[in-house]
């Protein structure tokens, strides 16, 4: 009895390994760049963590596939190097049927976070050859920041023009009222001074002295 | 205020300052690094100090004798000289004119910069995503993520002169910025503009240090310094370098545009602008130098970020087509390790040659790649400013110093047209206020046509040719009126009412000789280059393929660029034959009453 399980599981794992092929039909390509992603900390890549490969995938098949119980056994690596990256395939449950590429793209796109995160990578230190991640959607604030920036400098210049032009307009509005205290007291006096307001007066170019041009 | 009425600075100092403000502009931080990696490192300092001695110095000062003797803007001083003259100044408002148009819209780019700066992530770093999620956007892959900032984000910009769209909104109100700010430096004439440049002559510097200090402790800017100083002595014997080198210098210290006269006819009577012409000369020409510094320490940071970049993608790339293990190659030893395995896998080695040719690191190719103008400010330093620590910082200080730079110079354009215009008794009756504002919001509602999508190839032309011809030949004329019409002795006159003391015999010699010989030979120069040079071209930006192509200009373009060559240089002939008239009917005015013509012509 013991002859016969051992003989079939043999067999079995002699035809998986036929199964995974580098390059045809169902099998994906893993690349692992530990060293990158970790630098000091990283682990060393030895039969344990391809274990824990073999059930992160299954996991991810099992929830993809919502309960087909896939277990560890149904991940099939071949063709491990240096490089640390394999090859693989995937068959269901309790056969030797391949899962064909496209639902084993579509589990691992699910479950890639978690697949990431099982090994303290990410996108870019664990590629599937030929699955493209999702990117995460852009986050658009409701104001571009930008516009917040112009709103802030351009208040703070209109205030300014503002400030700059009224300015003198209500220097001369405080001076006049000043002079015309001043020309009620003088005027109870009866002695006339200086035109009022008349102390800085415009200066009237018609009269300055335009010999300076070359004469002809 | 002086007796005759006329404003003046507070104090000899903000004159200087605003000299220093108006000349120290963009040009220095973007055209004099390039012509110097153009003509051999260190070595185009030599030309460039020359051409300074021999042009740059007398014509700057002789700028400011003329505008602080007739104490007046450009069309009213060059009437006093010769009253056939007064086109000259009319000319040099046009092209003013011209300048201000587009001169404001790269400080509109800067603010755009500036604001988009405060974020997390700098928008010019990544690509954004396209709508599928699955990777950026078609764009911005074939081009990097700065030139698509720049040409699609910021400029919107379409794919040739031809085509138009509608105006960037966030352009617009940047330019609506731009052109509120300038107001309210000069809304109070003098009083204003001479306070402010103490900020905007002297700001620039300081950002210039600590660039400089962050600049060379960058990782690899050794190699641009290198780059730099090592000079190319060969260069010198090219007659590009000596043109390149009088063309910069003409153009760095702001000549011709009626800014410095403008400037000067506020000083004083008596006020030392000899002493004042060389330290502004030597302050813009210093500045040149010590941004170029600036600029190759980051030119060095980025080509060595760029080639180990490239190192990498290549150990990358040996790496997994070869499986070998992560640490088996390092990237000092990518390229021994490319020999070996060329050797070693000949075949598997074949199919990614095609790969390895294309993707070749070469360290003097990065440092070559000169760039000048708006690709370097905004594409180039963009680029190299998200890879430093902290790149916020780093960036809302540079696009402010451009800033600063940018309006500085923008005082002088303007107030070159104000002052002139106001000489007049017209325009005199209304308030300074009113007067400015209405200029101002006359070249912001022409500028906005910049933003419109095509906007930047009317940039371009205006940038190529608005400004350069038609200045090389209003100087060209200011010196020969100044030396041979006016005449030399009654200059020097002058000057010694002004100073106290006669002009020594250089500049008698450069005013008289040198700078006109000089200027005609530049001026035959451009005639020539332009007539070999076939119908002028453009960089078009191609979306499908990410990169400039050369375009021709279509009919149009080509008539609008004679037509703003012709508008400022007509007006000199144009004035001169009005006066002439003008005097001619006068004289025969006068005669009429008398039977006997006893007055000789």
């Amino acid at each position: 009895m013991l002859e016969k399980i051992l003989l079939l599981l043999s067999l079995s794992l002699s035809v998986a390994e036929g199964l995974c092929k580098p390059g045809v039909g169902e099998a994906y390509k893993v690349r692992f760049s530990i060293k990158t992603a970790l630098g000091d900390q990283a682990y060393p890549w030895n039969k344990n963590e391809m274990f824990l490969f073999r059930a992160a995938l299954a996991f991810a098949m099992r929830d993809f596939t919502n309960g087909e119980e896939f277990g560890v056994s149904d991940i099939h690596p071949c063709n491990e190097t240096q490089r640390v990256s394999f090859w693989f395939v995937v068959t269901r449950p309790n056969t030797m049927d391949l899962v064909d590429k496209g639902t084993v793209e579509m589990a691992i796109k699910k479950s890639r976070n978690r697949i990431n995160g099982a090994f303290l990578l990410t996108d870019k230190t664990l590629e599937f050859d030929g699955i493209y991640p999702t990117l995460a959607a852009p986050v658009s604030p409701d104001t571009p920041p930008w516009l917040i920036v112009f709103g802030v400098v351009m208040g703070a210049v209109s205030v300014g023009i503002i400030a700059l032009l009224v300015y003198p307009l209500v220097q001369r509005k405080l001076k006049k009222n000043m002079d015309a205290d001043d020309e009620d007291s003088d005027e109870e006096t009866g002695v006339k001074t200086a035109e009022n307001g008349a102390n800085d007066g415009i200066y009237n170019s018609t009269f300055s002295d335009d010999e300076r041009f070359t004469q002809m | 205020m002086e007796k005759d009425g006329r404003p003046i600075w507070d104090s000899p100092i903000q004159f200087v300052l605003a000299c220093v403000s108006y000349a120290v502009g963009l040009g220095n931080v973007w055209r004099f690094p390039y012509l110097c990696q153009l003509h051999g490192g260190g070595g185009f300092l030599i030309p460039y100090l020359i051409m300074l001695l021999l042009e740059g110095l007398p014509l700057f000062y002789m700028e400011l004798a003329i505008g602080q003797k007739m104490r007046l803007g450009s069309i009213g001083a060059w009437t006093s000289i010769s009253p056939y003259l007064g086109g000259l100044g009319l000319a040099s408002v046009v092209t003013s004119v011209y300048l201000c148009l587009y001169y404001n819209v790269i400080n509109a780019w800067s603010f755009w910069y500036l604001f988009h700066s405060f974020q997390s992530v700098l928008p010019w770093a990544v690509c954004p995503i396209n709508s599928n999620r699955t990777g950026p956007t078609e764009e911005c892959e074939v081009a990097t993520p700065t030139q698509y900032f720049f040409y699609r984000e910021t400029l919107n910009i379409s794919s040739s002169i031809e085509e138009n769209g509608g105006i960037h909104t966030g352009q617009a109100l940047c330019l609506v910025l731009a052109w509120a700010i300038t107001y309210l430096f000069i809304v109070r004439g003098v009083k204003s503009t001479g306070k402010v440049v103490y900020f905007t002559a002297t700001f620039p510097y300081l950002v210039l240090f600590i660039y400089l200090i962050r600049g060379v402790t960058l990782h690899g800017a050794i190699n641009g310094l290198k780059y730099m100083f090592t000079p190319k002595m060969a260069e010198l014997a090219n007659p590009r370098a000596w043109i390149n080198a009088a063309t910069q210098i003409f153009f760095s210290l702001g000549l011709g545009f009626g800014s410095l006269i403008a400037f000067a006819s506020y000083n004083q009577h008596n006020n030392n602008f000899q002493n004042q012409a060389i330290v502004v000369s030597l302050i813009n020409s210093g500045t040149s130098i010590f941004a170029s510094i600036v600029t190759f320490a980051i030119y060095g940071f980025k080509a060595t970020l760029n080639y180990e970049n490239c190192l990498d993608r290549m150990r990358l790339l040996l790496l997994n087509t070869f499986d070998l293990a992560e640490d088996a190659i390092s990237m000092d030893s990518v390229l021994e390790w490319t020999e070996k395995l060329n050797t070693t896998y000949p075949e598997q080695f074949a199919k990614i040659a095609d790969k390895v040719r294309e993707g070749e690191c070469n360290l003097e190719k990065e440092l070559d790649t000169a760039v000048e103008g708006t690709g370097l400010a905004f594409i180039v330093y963009s680029e190299a400013i998200k890879n430093m620590p902290l790149p916020q910082l780093w960036s809302v200080l540079y696009f402010f110093m451009l800033l600063l730079l940018g309006m500085g110079s923008m005082l002088g354009n303007v107030t070159a047209i104000i002052t002139p215009l106001r000489d007049f008794k017209i325009m005199s009756r209304m308030s300074n206020e009113l007067f400015s504002g209405l200029v101002c919001v006359f070249c912001l509602l022409l500028g906005l046509g910049f933003t419109t999508t095509s906007g930047n190839y009317w940039f371009t032309i205006f940038n190529d040719y608005a400004a350069t011809f038609s200045l090389l030949f209003i100087v060209l004329i200011e010196v020969i009126a100044v030396s041979y019409i006016y005449g030399i002795k009654r200059f020097e006159k002058d000057i010694e009412d002004m100073l106290g003391h006669r002009p020594n015999w250089y500049w008698k010699i450069m005013w008289a000789v040198t700078s006109p010989l000089l200027l005609i030979g530049l001026f035959i120069f451009y005639i020539i280059n332009y007539i070999q040079g076939g119908t002028p071209t453009y960089q078009a930006w191609n979306k499908e393929l990410g990169e400039s192509a050369v375009t021709e200009y279509p009919v149009f373009g080509q008539v609008f660029i004679v037509l703003l060559l012709v508008s400022s240089v007509s007006c000199v002939p144009l004035t001169a034959l009005y006066a002439f008239c003008r005097k001619r009917k006068d004289r025969a005015y006068e005669n009429r009453p008398s039977a006997v013509s006893t007055v000789s012509v």
